[in-house]
């Protein structure tokens, strides 16, 4: 239902030539979807944005175990000292020296770190790695559907909205695909709309069908009109927003950017999803690593400070994840191979528990030469979806999967 | 009606019919007969292009001094590089292995490349064979193994003589194909029989062979698969790319498997496999799904399974049953399919007899559209059906004739993450522009659509698009093309509406 006057209300469905039958019949809604959202109690209001960081980030380079002669042995030209100005957590730990963004959100408490990220039987492979990860399986499942693609299909709050998931970027990946819902790939409002406003796609028939048992025909032209309607509803929503803030003008900078103008906005989008790439650092990684922390540190301040502002932070929660982490010893290149379990990053205005949530891996106790994962990362998306949107995360996930009991 | 019947068959047994085939209008059974005769020849795909020679092999080999651990060949970050074209020398017990981490970066972007290049080389051949060879029938169940029996590899050679050994088999007998396909070192390096060995045995292999190639889940047990690893141990592959059985790592004692008991070898296992009826029915099921109907339908299955158990499991047999079956024709059958990017992207080349000047940035379509080949998501293939349609697919599916026929601007980016061979690329290298140079035969077209102008939008339509055109869409159609200025253009502008419709995605 909310589907069908979301439609109607868009202005291209209005402006069609051929306006469907069934929407005729329809009454015109009174109020809009987007003022049925806003008066809705406050924690449907929470959001997450995950950021993926592509290629394997070396984490114990990003949380840097600054006392620990292992890792100075294991490392012998890689590793960071001190001096080179690591940013302290603890007595320990230390955050790259490029991260003072991400520093100073730690210093605030709005910062979480979760030591040694896995899961049993690690795949070394990036394109497996990163399709565990994406669909929340184990590494001996194969799942087609993706974890935030099974949370739309989850009958959630909201997620019959076409746009509760957004992608920024051009193409859609796995972990916004479900069975029966998947998410939009918007790499900006204006970008997206502008692909549906050829002239003769904005006139192709906008008739569907009612959901129960649709064709292959209604399916596509289902999607059809659900895609043009948001990239319209977006576009015209992303319009009473532009942020003042200043982001880094990176990639990652300006997906940031167009997320914190969306959720500013008042877009009623509950997951977005936006990646950095090329942490693939088998050669001379210093640079390479150091370029990309210091992006993603910059961006996700600059969107922490943005929606500060904006009154959304503290509805928002950000995580960051890398498909494995890497080896332990460096290469012979001055870079390191794929390694297993990793960090990942908790970031919001409201952090139940921030700071470091757990010890981090033993160097010690290594499983031939990796570091032992601790906490399964389908513990930390069941948490999320369970405690923080508010879904059914054992419908996502299946049974078994316990959750971090207090997290966020 | 004839014609869209004889279209069907094209479209499911084939790519799609040419021009030609339209006009020629045989009777389906007519059309059935020739395709299986134009299948039956098999020629393998082979260039020089395909053949990654490793520039740095020579120099940069280095022999290992004791036989590498499965942990170690890990630490090396990918599957270890040997080049298997070289011969062995007498006494050597392996061949010089070159070590990625040894690489200098400016080689191992080399070595990238040229695995990458490789690949695109075959993708786009392969490709070339599915738009234009008459072997069709052979093509087409040549890609339906290729997403059942789905393998990745980081060595086009193997992915080659995978593809190659398919395609052989792809009309042939299914324990012939399995067999063929088990001994490949693509198949025992992706699902690991290397490290399957007496003393460790690894189930990958033997687990896979019954859940995803031939059984499916629930008729199996875990002791089954158990069985089966240690049947499997010592298949392994030397220098050459020959399977070699390795009797030393080989667990010669005694196994029960599905109520077998004996000293099973892998050769066994395969062949109790086959007797159980689970598997026609498991199999039959699965090409159903590919070549007729989403929806498996067991009272077109079940008959058809025990038909083709009967027949010793004939592929080809198995394919004239399905394409002559009454219910093959049923209108709930037709234009139900929603075709893959590779079937949508072959077709359109094959039924409209499009010259391409460069095939490559096709691929980058393809991916962009969720399938590159010889890189299927994972073990158990493309999933199908509607996963291949989200907004950002779809979009992109309506916009490629304008793309490809009008050149109109429309630069997609893809991921970073999708493979395993070049991933540091950068975002320019990464995005995907029109530079096919593609080009509609206008002229040898004028027929398809028939003798009056104003006929044509509604005849074409029916040739192109596998259910009826909505009648409003056809009117967009119509209005387009009144408004080209000469018969030519109005053909093109008739051409790409209808192609450019979510009818055309359907076969």
């Amino acid at each position: 239902m909310q589907r069908r006057r979301f439609l109607q209300s868009s202005a291209l469905a209005s402006t069609l030539l051929l306006v469907p039958k069934f929407l005729h019949a329809l009454d015109r809604p009174e109020a809009r979807l987007a003022t049925l959202l806003r008066d809705a109690p406050a924690e449907k209001a929470r959001r997450l944005i995950v950021v993926q960081l592509s290629g394997g980030n070396d984490g114990l380079n990003t949380i840097i175990p600054y006392r620990n002669d292992l890792y100075y042995k294991a490392r012998p030209t890689l590793a960071l000292k001190e001096a080179a100005g690591i940013l302290p957590l603890s007595d320990d730990l230390g955050l790259h020296p490029k991260m003072t963004g991400l520093k100073a959100l730690y210093d605030q408490g709005q910062l979480a770190v979760l030591n040694a990220v896995g899961y049993p039987n690690p795949d070394r492979s990036h394109f497996r790695s990163m399709d565990i990860w994406q669909t929340g399986s184990g590494s001996d499942q194969l799942l087609t559907t993706g974890w935030l693609g099974r949370y739309l299909d989850s009958s959630c709050a909201g997620c019959d909205l076409p746009y509760q998931a957004l992608e920024v970027d051009d193409t859609l990946s796995l972990a916004l695909k479900g069975q029966l819902r998947k998410g939009l790939a918007v790499k900006t409002p204006g970008k997206f709309h502008q692909l549906t406003q050829s002239r003769y796609l904005s006139q192709l028939s906008q008739e569907t069908a009612p959901a129960a048992a649709i064709s292959e025909l209604d399916y596509l032209y289902k999607t059809l009109a659900e895609t043009a309607a948001s990239a319209d509803y977006l576009y015209q929503k992303s319009k009473v927003h532009t942020s003042a803030a200043t982001y880094p003008n990176t990639d990652l900078g300006r997906n940031l950017k167009t997320t914190g103008e969306l959720i500013t906005s008042g877009v009623e989008s509950r997951v977005y999803y936006l990646a950095l790439t090329g942490f693939d650092t088998h050669v001379r990684q210093h640079e390479q690593q150091g370029r990309l922390l210091g992006e993603l540190s910059d961006g996700l301040a600059a969107l922490a400070a943005d929606l500060q502002k904006s009154g959304e932070w503290a509805n928002t929660l950000v995580m960051v994840f890398s498909e494995f982490g890497r080896r332990v010893t460096q290469n012979a290149s001055n870079g390191t191979d794929h390694g297993t379990a990793n960090n990942v990053f908790l970031l919001s205005g409201a952090l139940r528990k921030p700071g470091l949530l757990n010890a981090p891996a033993s160097l010690a106790d290594l499983d031939q030469g990796d570091l032992r994962y601790q906490v399964d990362f389908r513990s930390l998306y069941a948490s999320i979806l369970s405690d923080w949107l508010g879904a059914d995360d054992k419908l996502v996930l299946g049974p078994g999967i316990e959750r971090l009991a207090g997290l966020v | 009606m004839n014609s869209q019947l004889l279209q069907h068959l094209y479209w499911r047994a084939g790519f799609g019919p040419r021009p030609e085939d339209i006009a020629a209008g045989l009777r389906p059974a007519k059309a059935l007969r020739q395709l299986l005769r134009d299948a039956a020849p098999y020629t393998p795909i082979e260039s020089p292009a395909f053949h990654y020679a490793d520039p740095l092999g020579a120099v940069m080999a280095v022999q290992p001094t004791a036989p590498v651990p499965a942990a170690t060949a890990m630490a090396a970050d990918l599957p270890l590089l040997s080049p298997r074209s070289a011969a062995l020398p007498p006494g050597r017990l392996a061949a010089p292995v070159l070590r990625r981490r040894d690489l200098t970066p400016e080689q191992r972007k080399q070595q990238n490349e040229g695995i990458r290049d490789a690949f695109a080389a075959m993708s786009t051949a392969w490709m070339e064979r599915m738009a234009t060879d008459p072997g069709q029938l052979r093509e087409k169940m040549a890609l339906f193994w290729h997403g059942h029996f789905a393998c990745r590899t980081r060595r086009p050679d193997d992915s080659l003589q995978l593809l190659n050994t398919i395609r052989q088999h792809a009309l042939g007998t299914f324990p012939d194909l399995l067999l063929a396909v088990s001994r490949k070192p693509a198949m025992l390096q992706f699902l690991n029989n290397q490290q399957n060995k007496k003393e460790h045995p690894n189930e990958n292999f033997a687990r896979e062979v019954m859940e995803l190639f031939t059984l499916g889940r629930g008729n199996y047990s875990e002791v089954d698969v158990q069985e089966a690893a240690r049947a499997f141990t010592g298949w392994s592959y030397d220098g050459q790319n020959n399977f070699v059985f390795r009797e030393r790592q080989h667990d010669a004692g005694p196994k029960t498997f599905l109520g077998h008991t004996g000293n099973l070898g892998g050769e066994d296992v395969l062949a109790i496999i086959m007797q159980q009826p689970a598997a026609a029915t498991f199999l039959v099921t699965k090409l159903y799904r590919f070549f007729v109907n989403d929806v498996p339908n067991p009272a077109h299955i079940e008959p058809l399974a025990a038909a083709f158990r009967r027949s010793h499991y004939d592929i080809a047999d198995l394919a004239e049953r399905l394409f002559s079956a009454p219910w093959f024709y049923d209108a709930a059958n037709v234009g139900v399919r929603i075709k893959s990017p590779v079937e949508l992207i072959a077709g359109l080349r094959r039924t409209l007899g499009v010259q391409v000047d460069n095939a490559l940035p096709l691929l980058g379509y393809q991916k962009a559209l969720g399938q590159t080949l010889f890189m299927p998501p994972n073990v158990a293939g493309w999933p199908g059906g509607r996963s291949w349609i989200d907004s950002s697919s779809l979009l992109l599916r309506l916009q490629l004739p304008a793309i490809l026929f009008k050149n109109a601007a429309f630069a997609v980016r893809l991921k970073d993450d999708e493979n395993d061979i070049t991933p540091q690329t950068t975002s320019k290298e990464r995005t995907v522009r029109n530079t096919v140079g593609a080009h509609l035969p206008l002229a040898a077209l004028q027929h398809l659509g028939g003798t009056r102008a104003a006929e044509q939008p509604q005849q074409l339509a029916s040739r192109l698009l596998q259910v009826p055109i909505r009648p409003e869409n056809l009117a967009l159609v119509q209005q387009a093309a009144a408004k080209a200025a000469t018969p030519e253009e109005q053909l093109r502008a008739t051409l790409i509406g209808l192609l450019s419709l979510p009818e055309y995605q359907l076969s």
